[in-house]
Formats: C-alpha cells, structure tokens, sequence
C-alpha cells in the first residue's frame, strides 16, 4: 500500500471540499412530520424553529361551517424552500389535523402510518422504473410525536400510535407546552415516559454518541439525555424582567424563554433536527428504515407487483361510492342513448327497404308492359 | 324532606353540598379538590406499572366527604370526582356512566318521596353542580367538551372551568375563553351561568352576577404545596420564570369561584337543582311509566 506523506499530498484530501461544493450545489430535501392532538403548539413549534411563518395559525371564523359527521385524521401538507448562505433545503412538514381530537379515536393512526408506508413505497417503485433520475422523494425523514403535558404518564392512545410509528420512521417524543410544568414535575415525568417508553418496547430515534472530539461527544450525550425533550413555542419577541429582547411567552409572573436551556430543551431539539443530525437523521431514514420496508416487501412480493391496498379512511370510502354511483348512472344513460339510437336507425332502414321494394316492383310493373309493348310491336314490322 | 330551610337554621346545622368534579386526566382536578378543601381529600394518583400504562381504564365514579367551615359556617363537602374519562381510546361509554350516577341519585329520592313512612335519617345525594375542566388547548372546544355539556346539562348545573389555566398569557386566556363561550353559545348548550332578573334584583346581585358571568369559564392553577414569596407563605407553583400564586386573582379565577360555590351561590345552585332539574327528571319518568302502563 502506497501511503502519502503529510504535506506532500495528491489532492485526495480535497475530495470532503468537493463533495461539499456538489451537495450545496444539490441543496437537500427534508421531510418532518408532526403528530399530536390539536391546541399542543405544533405549529408554532414549527414556525418558531424555522423563524419563519411555515404554516399560518389556525383562524376560528369558519369553525362552525364544519360538518361534525366527518371525523377523519387528515395528513396536511406544506412545502417551503428555506434557504441559508446560498444552501436550499426542500422541506416538506406534514401535519396530521384531527388527530385525538374526537371522542372516539379508534384506528386514527391509520392514515398516519399509511402515509408513512406510501412514501416508502413510492421512492421504491420510482427506484424500479427505466427512468430514474427525477426521484419524487418524500420519505419521511422524522416524526416528532407531541405529549400533553398532564405530568402523569402516556395515554394509551400515546402508545398505540408510537409503537406503529417506531418501526416506520425516527420518531423524536417532545413534551409540548413544557412551560405548564414546574421544573420537578418536568423531571418527574421525562422519567415516567422513559419507563414506559421501555416497558412498551417503543423504538425511539438514537444516534451515535462517539464522535472524534469530546466536544461533540459531550454535546451528543447532553442531546440524548434530555430526552423526551420539553418545547416551549414562541415567535413573539418579548421583554425580560433585566431587559433582554427574546422569543419568549410573557406571562403576569414572568416571562418563559424558548432559547433558555434551564426554561426547556428546544435549543438541544433544535441542535438535533437542524444543526447537527439532520443527515443522521435523512441517512438513518434511507439506510434503516427504507431498507426495512423495501426487504419486507421484496420477500413477499414480485417486482413491479402493485401492493395490496386496503382503504381505512371511511371519508374515502364515501367519496368512492359516490363516484362508483355516478359512473354506473353515467354508463347507463349512455346505453339508453345507444339503444334508442340504434331503435331509430333500424327503423329508417326498413322505411328504405320498403321504399326500395316499392320501387323494384315498380319497375317490374313498367318493364312486363314495355315488353308486353314489344311483343305487339316486332309481328307488325315484319310483314 | 324539608329543603326550604331556615337561614338561621342553617347556620346552626350547616349546609350540605354536592359537588362533582369531570376533566380528563392531567387537567389538575384531583389538585383543584384538595386546594378547594385546603386538604389531602384524594389521594395523590399511584403510579402504575409502566408495563400496564397500554391498559384502557374505563372511568369510576369516587364519592369523598370532608367538613369545611366557612367563616364560621359549617359546610358538609361532597365531592364526586371522575378518574378515567376522556383516558381511552375510545370515549363513547363515559357520558353514560355519570349519566347513570346523576340519575340514580335522583331515583333515589323519588322512591323516598312515595314512601308511605319516610326516613328521616334520608340522605340527599344528589349533585348540586358539576365542574367540567376544558383542556386548555388555546383553540376552541373539542368534540368530547361539547358532547359532554350538552348531554349533562338536563340534569345538572354545568359550570366549565379552564384546568391549568398557568398554560396561558393573559391575551389567550381572554381569547380562549371568549371562544368558548362562543362554542358554548352556538351549540346551545344551557351551562350555570349565575342567572339574575334585571327588573328584579338589586344592583348588588345583578353586578355580582355579572362578574361572575364575565369570568366564565373559570381559570384554575391548582397547588398544594406553600412557598415562600416576599417572605410570606403562598399556595403556588415555583417556575424558573416565576411564581403563579393560586390565590391571586390575577393570576386565575380560583378564589372567586371558590367563594360563589361555597358562599354566595350555594344555596342558588340547590335550588335550582330541586326546584328545576330534579322535577323535569321527576316529569319524564312518570310520564315515561305512565305511558308504559297505558301501553
């Protein structure tokens, strides 16, 4: 083996340059799902990690146009392109209106984790077409999961959906509205949901803690002990109580802010999703996760084979019978059209035949005389 | 069964008072019951085993009875609390079982009442009002809030409340609850809301009852524990930001709906509970078996 020495290099050591150079030129696509029952600051959260309005706040003006018989899980989707000293992201959030917001939420999960499966199976699929190069990719790439701060333990609901989750996609569990609990009770009840998170056998996103240098590793090991990490929400700028200008809540007993590490963890979550993991994070999601749904469905199914799709959402249910209504009414005033159409020509056929019989014995009539005509004729000319 | 009770009567007995407390879990309702009674009346919930956390507990109805004194006035406390709704998955069955509960007590006093000898050691267990703790979602009011109310209110006075209300700054609470009001108003749902006779009451009551009104629905911080603020003891919660003091009424409704369920309206609330609710139930059923006889 040839070994350069230090100084007298051929250049290899460039090559994390150039990548670099190509993958800025590329810029990245990122896809992050939020999962929660409605009023737990999801969007804010969002808006508040991107800076920047992703998704407007909820206007209550229309609420009461809604029909209350449609009680479906809906999965929203909002693109943004964010870009920062001239590196893009694609970011793709998917939100999941409805979630736990009924009185029963039974199966809720569905179209969730179908989501989830359909994306995989769409980056399959395109992988396996002739023309590859212009992939569709939204694969999602983390699912943070918000829990009501009610200090206790998860719900059960909490646990049916993570366990489905867990297996499917890097699912980060966030304490949302973490300015409701006392820094005890915080502590309290990380612990709880770490318990439980283990006695249900819920697969949660990790990382590699070791790194090169021991900044990074005590950095990776602060991140990961924070978890489930507390999120206080805010795009407003606020006034302290010592007069510094932050993105805070203002409360009568004093301001909570979003970027103080001893008020919550959002700058650690922040460091996870953005800074520092977010390859991990898109590479854990392409390498693991894909590859697990991709060999699940290899060993049971042909390539090129369509996958066997069963229809949960009852609105789509609906909306299927409606269409398969219309189109039978369709298909059968057409048909009638048809028929009487076909009555029609029929019909004018016999008129002409009879017409043309009429005419055919007509003629008949006028040849019999012509040559009865004849007849008389011929015996006369020849005397 | 006398419940035209005299004044002066009363204050020598006491009043009895029935309170049930509904809201799911981690909403603060098992505090708000002890800070109400300044005491441990139910007990701190027990962890379960995290193994077991996936197992759907259906609600329980929990009966606790504690002696208060009010200025001197004695109060025999009943506090019904609600442990399990609104926890499962599925939430369909809860509305029937505090139906069944609000129901049963008032069966009990119709068959009192048609005994030929009654008892007079007869226990009144009917409930005088309900507490409905509103998840402080900072939107509007969720499915379960608004099949809730509406399917209690026949039978008794409904007052929402906002748990946790600390989740708030001023300006979203104001809006919540204005909200809320609205929901409560567009789907006709007949909470307590302090009535009061512009002709005929005076004008204390009349403001009283509007401040009251204009609270609605009421924001509460439960504590139990007392810290130490300005070197004086204070029921609150200590964040790192701050204090929240419960009996600041600043800070949230706590003192001021304390005072109208245990002074000021008590005796309001019984009334309308005998005088309305109990005989529309009484008018239903014996109509209902009227007509099962007729059949």
């Amino acid at each position: 083996m040839v070994s350069t020495q230090a100084g007298a290099g051929i250049g290899i050591a460039n090559l994390p340059n150039q990548r670099h150079a190509i993958a800025s030129k590329k810029g990245s696509n990122y896809t992050i799902m939020l999962c929660g029952e409605s009023g737990l600051g999801k969007t804010t959260f969002i808006n508040t990690l991107f800076t920047t309005t992703i998704k407007a706040p909820k206007t209550y003006k229309r609420r009461f146009n809604n029909s209350t018989t449609e009680k479906t899980v809906e999965i929203e989707i909002i693109r943004a392109e964010l870009e920062e000293k001239q590196f893009g992201v694609k970011l793709s959030v998917i939100d999941t209106p409805g979630f736990g917001d009924y009185t029963n939420n039974r199966d809720s999960w569905m179209p969730i984790v179908d989501f989830i499966d359909d994306q995989h199976e769409s980056y399959m699929r395109q992988d396996q077409q002739p023309q590859r190069q212009e992939l569709s990719d939204m694969r999602v790439h983390c699912c943070l999961y918000f829990i009501r701060p009610t200090g206790h333990t998860l719900k059960p609901l909490d646990i049916e959906v993570m366990k489905r989750l867990g297996t499917r996609v890097n699912l980060i569990p966030v304490i949302a509205k973490a300015d409701t609990l006392t820094p005890t009770d915080l502590h309290k009840f990380k612990k709880r949901i770490l318990e439980v998170l283990a006695a249900q056998n819920i697969m949660y996103y990790t990382f590699p803690l070791e790194s090169d240098d021991e900044a990074s590793t005590r950095r990776n090991m602060n991140i990961m002990a924070a978890m489930p990490f507390s999120v206080i929400g805010s795009t407003d700028d606020v006034l302290t109580a010592d007069g510094r200008t932050v993105k805070g809540r203002q409360y009568s007993w004093g301001v909570a802010e979003v970027e103080n590490e001893d008020h919550c963890d959002f700058k650690k979550l922040r460091q996870l999703l953005i800074r520092t993991h977010m390859l991990d994070l898109i590479h854990s999601t392409e390498e693991f996760h894909y590859e697990n749904y991709r060999r699940a469905q290899m060993e049971t199914r042909k390539i090129g084979e369509a996958k066997v799709k069963t229809v949960t959402n009852p609105k789509w249910k609906e909306e299927e019978e409606a269409l398969r209504k219309r189109f039978t009414e369709q298909v059968r005033l057409e048909e009638n059209r048809f028929r009487s159409w076909e009555q029609q020509l029929i019909a004018e056929r016999d008129r002409l035949n009879k017409d043309l019989e009429a005419e055919h014995s007509h003629i008949k009539a006028l040849e019999a005389e012509l040559e009865s005509m004849q007849v008389g004729v011929s015996p006369k000319q020849r005397k | 069964m006398a419940h035209r009770i005299g004044r002066r009567k009363n204050v020598k007995k006491g009043f009895q008072f029935t309170l049930m407390v509904v809201g799911a879990s981690g909403l603060g309702r098992t505090t708000f019951i002890n800070t109400l009674c300044d005491a441990d009346v139910v007990p701190k919930r027990e962890s379960d085993e995290p193994e077991m956390a996936h197992v759907e507990e259906a609600i329980k109805i929990k009966p606790y009875t504690v002696e208060l004194d009010e200025d001197g006035v004695k109060i025999s406390l009943t506090v019904v609390d609600t442990p399990g709704f609104g926890d499962m998955i599925d939430n369909e069955y809860c509305f029937q079982e505090i139906l069944g509960y609000l129901e049963r007590q008032y069966d009990d006093i119709l068959s009192e009442e048609s005994r030929i000898k009654r008892n007079p050691r007869f226990r009144d267990n009917r409930v005088h009002a309900l507490l409905y703790f509103i998840t402080p979602t900072g939107h509007s009011l969720r499915e379960i809030d608004i099949e809730l109310m509406k399917r209690l209110s026949p039978r008794i006075n409904v007052i929402p409340v906002v748990g946790k209300a600390d989740t708030f700054t001023p300006t979203e609470l104001a809006d919540f609850k204005k909200r809320v009001m609205e929901d409560i108003e567009h789907h006709n749902i007949p909470i307590y809301n302090f009535p009061y006779d512009p002709e005929e009451d005076d004008e204390e009551t009349i403001d009283e009852n509007s401040e009251l009104r204009s609270l609605l629905p009421f924001a509460l911080i439960g504590c139990e524990e007392e810290i130490m603020v300005n070197g004086r003891k204070v029921r609150g919660r200590q964040y790192p930001w701050g204090i929240v003091e419960v009996d600041n009424t600043q800070h949230c409704d706590f003192a001021k709906l304390r005072f109208a369920l245990l002074s000021s309206h008590l005796q309001d609330l019984k009334e309308i509970t005998h005088d309305y609710l109990y005989e529309n139930y009484r008018t239903e059923k014996l109509s209902r078996s009227a007509d099962n006889l007729s059949d």
